[in-house]
């Protein structure tokens, strides 16, 4: 292999392991350690805290019900808006997306505002309604009512896309002696299992790590301890402690997954032919109907009211107490966003070549640090950057630029893994028989080739590192707060009108790339 | 009664036109090759006849009943019976060679103990019987061809669609599949339409040839003449100086055969 490809490549693994790897290691040192010594106290005390093994249990219970409703509505919703004709599907698909491109707990928050004892729906119900809505939504139904919706576009997408991967003539095969929902019970579903399969462990992964929800609805869970030890107890040792069974956790079901499933890797689309469409016919209406008011109970009714219940004073008012945070919020997003998508193209470049044999890990590496809990993550960052001698990067932005590159690097090397996918090898070949290096290549045929879906993936990790609250929450150092975490920590005491002002103002943030994001979409349907 | 009936069918795909005011009639038992240069239109005619598109106008009849009319397809596909050999195949690579029989036996409700009956006779008809729990990946690519058509038959359909399902196998597997193919017609009975670029494929299989060009039938007639008239424009076309030769041209010219 040429030298700088092997040296572009060896640093960028290199620069992996630093970023992703190091902290972990060093959280789980630490949390073997008291005094410079090796210990298990902090790992006695959690085995023998009932607490702990209760909260444990909490978070099995919502993940796996979050999973188990995320998966089946993602599902039946993405062969609606991805398999049939219905009106709308491109409206329906960015509508039920939103709340997956927020916070998590600004979904709380609006539903909150309207089911709430004095939330504008328990307005309309009467007293007695108003105190049952609110006690339902204040816990265990209420966190997965929440988590479902933010989640749920998840498999939504997913199944959107892998139904795009299934040859249309083993669908028409079957159409010619079987009914659609035949056709899509004993073929089309079939054919995509293992991609559902990986949609269910992933929303699973993400509910389990969550904690904004499950805090501000009053439900218990695991990774609540973490903060709790943290930053009330102030026991940094018992916080990694009760940090590292998550990530365990998070280890061994991808393991297991990777092993007995094979997540399925998107290679190209195969498109659709007019047999492969599911043509819903004369009942379009009652399919548009049920879709539309799923539409209306997710996400519009929490949302809209969210932005009806703030006047214009709560928005100046936000402003003034939030502009700064605001500003740090588009500032270290749209820096994280750009380091994510170099970093991810060099990423997703070696995981699509197989140019070094340490693909496999790269691609592990990146999806686990994907998946594990932000605050697994915030707190290997303390473990490995709180000392003397990096101060010079801990008392900076830097850390929430570090936690942005761990957590999200899989976003932008699986997006630029598939891009290359799907242009063809023969192009870089071409351009090598004319003698040009690697790198000439790399600038002069693959990126601008990749262009659009590198622009996807900016936009993407943009949005992503734009709503993190997790890891900015444990790492920000003062004065550099993002707005999410601001609104999280208003939220508890300030005026509703105020905290639902900041969190419009969260959304407008988020939704304004969305139209750009549409269109490169578009464009990169058709790169080569 | 004509076993399968095409009247002024035209289609497009968006601005493009792909089969314009066609119109074809096959009688029961026949083995009508579609022949003609790709994107002429063969293989849309076979998928509004499956039903796999909709006719932008015309009508389609299929053993004298109407199936599509006016832009409408009034039976769906698995209401045609009809089977259909894919040029790719598609066989179901998550269902064994049994599985790929059964899906249509079950998805028509044919009891267990007849549906066991059907896949065996088909499976020895096929000459697959060792094949049965074996996955469509592990075959050869004849052996594969024999599961695609073993799927089509087993419905016992009246009419077998075959879309080019020999053109990516080697001349004497090629060959050995013809001869096969020509034994089950005659065997079974059934109607066949088959699409094809290959003149020596489609005269060693049709009883009637019909020539497409633009979407449009150009030519049709028995095996002789259209053989005949493609011989004498093959001598012609050799005799001309190589840049007056316009390729693919001798499937237009000369005078139409009777049908």
């Amino acid at each position: 292999m040429l030298t700088g490809q092997r040296i572009t490549l060896t640093a960028t693994v290199v620069l992996l392991l630093v970023i992703g790897v190091a902290p972990i290691l060093a959280m789980i040192t630490a949390s073997v350690m008291i005094d410079g010594k090796p210990s298990l106290v902090h790992y006695q005390a959690l085995v023998s805290s009932r607490r702990a093994w209760a909260l444990l249990g909490h978070s099995l219970t919502l993940s796996s019900l979050t999973a188990l409703c995320g998966t089946v509505l993602g599902v039946l919703l993405g062969i609606l808006l991805g398999k049939t004709d219905l009106p709308l599907r491109n409206l329906f698909v960015i509508l039920f997306t939103l709340p997956l491109l927020l916070p998590p707990y600004l979904l709380a928050v609006a539903w909150s505002a309207a089911l709430g004892r004095e939330g504008w729906l328990s307005d309309l119900t009467g007293e007695s309604r108003a105190a049952m809505s609110s006690d339902w939504l204040f816990g265990l139904p209420g966190c997965v009512l929440v988590l479902t919706t933010v989640f749920m576009p998840v498999a939504m997408l997913l199944t959107i896309t892998y139904l795009k991967t299934v040859a249309p003539r083993l669908e028409e095969a079957g159409r010619l002696v079987a009914r659609w929902p035949r056709v899509l019970s004993g073929i089309t579903l079939p054919l995509i299992r293992p991609g559902l399969a990986w949609a269910a462990l992933l929303i699973f992964l993400l509910a389990i790590g969550e904690f904004s929800v499950p805090m501000y609805l009053r439900y218990d869970v695991f990774p609540v301890e973490i903060l709790t030890q943290f930053s009330a107890f102030y026991d940094f040792g018992a916080a990694t402690a009760a940090a590292v069974p998550l990530a365990l956790l998070t280890v061994a079901l991808l393991v297991v997954e990777g092993r007995f499933l094979s997540p399925p890797r998107v290679r190209g689309f195969l498109g659709e032919t007019e047999g492969s469409v599911i043509r819903l016919g004369a009942a379009h209406i009652g399919w548009l109907f049920g879709v539309g008011l799923l539409c209306v109970v997710l996400v519009i009714v929490p949302l809209g009211g969210l932005v009806l219940q703030a006047a214009l004073a709560d928005y100046v008012d936000a402003l003034s107490r939030a502009g700064d945070s605001l500003f740090h919020s588009l500032l270290y997003a749209a820096i994280g966003a750009t380091l994510l998508t170099l970093l991810g193209f060099f990423c997703g470049y070696l995981i699509h070549t197989h140019a070094l044999r340490a693909w496999r890990w790269v691609d592990f590496l990146t999806l686990l640090l994907l998946v594990l809990p932000a605050p697994v993550i915030g707190m290997g960052l303390i473990s490995l950057w709180n000392r003397s001698a990096t101060d010079w990067i801990y008392g900076t932005p830097t850390m929430i630029l570090l936690g942005y590159l761990a957590q999200y690097l899989a976003l932008t090397s699986r997006t630029t893994a598939a891009t290359l996918a799907q242009i063809s090898a023969s192009m870089d070949e071409a351009a090598a028989v004319t003698g040009a290096g690697w790198f000439r290549r790399l600038s002069m045929i693959t990126v601008p080739l990749a262009r659009p879906g590198l622009l996807a993936a900016w936009l993407v990790s943009y949005i992503f590192c734009l709503r993190d609250t997790g890891i900015a929450m444990l790492v920000y150092p003062p004065g550099h707060d993002t707005l999410p975490v601001r609104i999280f920590t208003l939220m508890a005491n300030s005026p509703e009108g105020l905290v639902a002002a900041l969190c419009v103002l969260m959304m407008t943030a988020t939704c304004l790339p969305l139209a750009p994001l549409g269109l490169v979409m578009k464009r990169w349907s058709r790169v080569p | 009664m004509m076993a399968v009936g095409f009247q002024d069918v035209s289609k497009h795909y968006r601005e493009r036109p792909a089969v314009t005011e066609f119109t074809l009639q096959v009688q029961p038992e026949e083995r009508l090759v579609l022949l003609g240069p790709s994107g002429c239109g063969k293989t849309t005619v076979l998928r509004l006849l499956a039903g796999l598109g909709t006719p932008d106008r015309g009508q389609i009849d299929i053993n004298g009943e109407v199936v599509a009319k006016d832009g409408r397809n009034l039976k769906g596909p698995e209401e045609r019976n009809l089977g259909m050999v894919f040029q790719d195949l598609a066989l179901w690579p998550h269902l064994t060679v049994r599985g790929n029989l059964e899906f249509g036996l079950k998805a028509q409700r044919v009891p267990a103990a007849e549906r066991q009956k059907r896949v065996c006779e088909t499976l020895e008809l096929m000459q697959l019987q060792s094949y049965a729990e074996a996955w469509p990946a592990g075959l050869s690519g004849g052996q594969q061809q024999r599961v695609a058509l073993a799927r089509a038959l087993v419905l016992q359909p009246r009419l077998l669609l075959m879309d080019e399902p020999l053109s990516s196998l080697d001349f004497e597997l090629n060959l050995q599949l013809r001869h096969e193919l020509l034994r089950l017609q005659g065997e079974l009975g059934f109607t066949l339409i088959y699409v094809t670029h290959n003149l020596e494929e489609a005269f060693a299989i049709a009883t009637c040839v019909a020539v497409m060009k633009a979407g449009r039938i150009a030519r049709i007639g028995a095996v002789a003449p259209i053989r005949a008239h493609f011989e004498e424009l093959l001598r012609r076309t050799a005799a001309m100086a190589p840049e007056q030769a316009v390729p693919g041209a001798f499937l237009l010219s000369g005078p139409a055969c009777p049908p």
